[in-house]
């Protein structure tokens, strides 16, 4: 089995769920058992470059360790004071903590399930699958597709427009106002430049004969086989037992006016 | 869907295709004022993550742009990596949602600043019920999560819709709009 071969609706419809079982549970363990499956199924299933992802992975972890802080740091008032935990020597509500911990290690779940996504998807099979499996509108999609493509060069035309600027004698400020105006300046003409453009390419497709119509045939045909449901399978089968697991061992706490 | 011109729908995806690396660069800033002031920080610069559905809709005036276009600002910003994960496009839907229901209200007739920033601050609303559930903030205190509404509210009505109509405007001056609703109207003012 290979994560990059699977059809790409699918396996977005799969995160999906499982983010939405994920999201009614409030206990930490489970969605910490189920970071560390997702992560190592993605390590081992998908043909990447390992570094960025772990770079990728140790910003998010940065992220739910700052929801970690925060979340406790700002609780509500504690139903029960008396239960107290001691960490790293100061006093922390027993029930915060578990919450705290629950909402981050939930946070750090969604975040493995959308870099298994994003490290395993090709952007334009991506979008194909979704016109052909999830019925998306194709003149959408496809102008999707152009939009897409236009965010490399959003760079390059940001570039020149500073240079343009530059070589007219307009000086770089550094003060906060002064960035503040030059963001508009830069602004307007960068927008100004991606709507020519959108409606340049909205015409070159018109005129082959684009017309955004469903009934249109495809180059990459995208195909749900028995093979992708392994997928959905392996994974809710997962957070399943994971579940039954905390519901045996009794510390399953499910979404119960917490919010 | 049928009756958007093609041009329109790539105008709209470039929109939020640029926006959705404007509102990944807002992140850490949210970050830090959150750092300096707690959960409320975000709502302090909230606004910024509605504007792309006001511009888009104060653009094109078409039911369903504002929705649209937040939906898939929030998609890309998942797929550029951001770390709330695929729980953020339906983040993105409820924000859009917000801010298309103003339009609603009007029946798409009326594109006032004073609609806009009604659309800013129902994207806030929209945007606070469905963070209430989602990020927790019921752990937080009563008073202090009364005053992230209202800030996040403030927020809205400024930067999305004050702010987002001043980006459209001068966009519109360009010239560049000319064959879209916000052009058209432009030329309508100044030729009378």
């Amino acid at each position: 089995m290979s994560l990059h071969t699977l059809n790409p609706a699918m396996k977005a419809c799969t995160i999906i769920g499982l983010v939405f079982v994920l999201a009614f549970l409030f206990d930490p363990v489970t969605p910490f058992v189920f970071t560390g499956f997702t992560i190592a199924l993605t390590l081992i299933f998908g043909r990447f470059r390992k570094r960025v992802y772990l770079l990728y992975l140790s910003a998010f972890t940065l992220f739910a360790f700052g929801m970690l802080w925060t979340t406790i740091a700002f609780a509500d008032e504690p139903a029960r004071p008396g239960e107290t935990i001691r960490l790293a020597g100061f006093l922390f509500p027993k029930e915060d903590l578990l919450m705290a911990l629950a909402l981050s290690f939930r946070v750090m779940a969604f975040a493995a399930l959308s870099l298994l996504f994003v490290f395993t998807t090709n952007m334009v099979h991506f979008i194909l699958s979704l016109i052909q499996q999830l019925k998306l509108p194709p003149k959408l999609a496809y102008g999707l597709m152009a939009g897409y493509r236009f965010l490399p060069m959003m760079k390059e035309e940001f570039d020149q427009i500073r240079a343009a600027h530059r070589i007219r004698g307009v000086t770089e400020s550094k003060s906060v106002k002064g960035r503040f105006k030059q963001l508009k300046r830069y602004s307007i003409p960068l927008l100004a430049g991606a709507v020519r453009k959108a409606e340049r390419t909205a015409a070159a497709m018109e005129s082959k004969g684009f017309t955004g119509e469903r009934s249109r045939t495809f180059y990459r045909p995208m195909k749900i086989s028995t093979k992708d449901w392994g997928f959905p399978l392996l994974m809710f089968t997962v957070l399943g037992a994971l579940i039954v697991l905390s519901i045996q061992l009794d510390y399953f706490q499910w979404y119960n006016g917490q919010f | 869907m049928k009756n958007w011109k093609l041009k329109e729908i790539v105008v709209l995806s470039v929109l939020s295709v640029v926006f959705a690396v404007v509102y990944l660069a807002f992140l850490p800033v949210g970050k830090l004022l959150s750092g300096l002031f707690g959960p409320i920080g975000y709502d302090f610069i909230f606004g910024i993550w509605f504007i792309v559905s006001i511009i888009a809709a104060y653009i094109l005036r078409r039911p369903g742009a504002a929705f649209l276009s937040e939906t898939i600002a929030a998609t890309i910003e998942v797929l550029l990596g951001n770390a709330s994960g695929p729980i953020l496009i339906l983040t993105g839907m409820v924000q859009g949602l917000g801010a298309e229901s103003a339009f609603a209200l009007t029946r798409y007739r009326s594109y006032h600043l004073s609609v806009l920033m009604l659309a800013g601050v129902m994207a806030a609303v929209f945007s606070f019920a469905w963070g209430y559930f989602q990020s927790g903030y019921a752990a937080l205190s009563g008073g202090y999560v009364a005053a992230m509404l209202i800030v996040r509210m403030v927020s809205g009505a400024v930067i999305s819709g004050v702010f987002g109509k001043a980006i459209a405007d001068g966009l519109a001056r360009t010239g560049v709009l000319s064959s879209f609703a916000l052009g058209r109207e432009l030329r309508k003012k100044r030729a009378s």
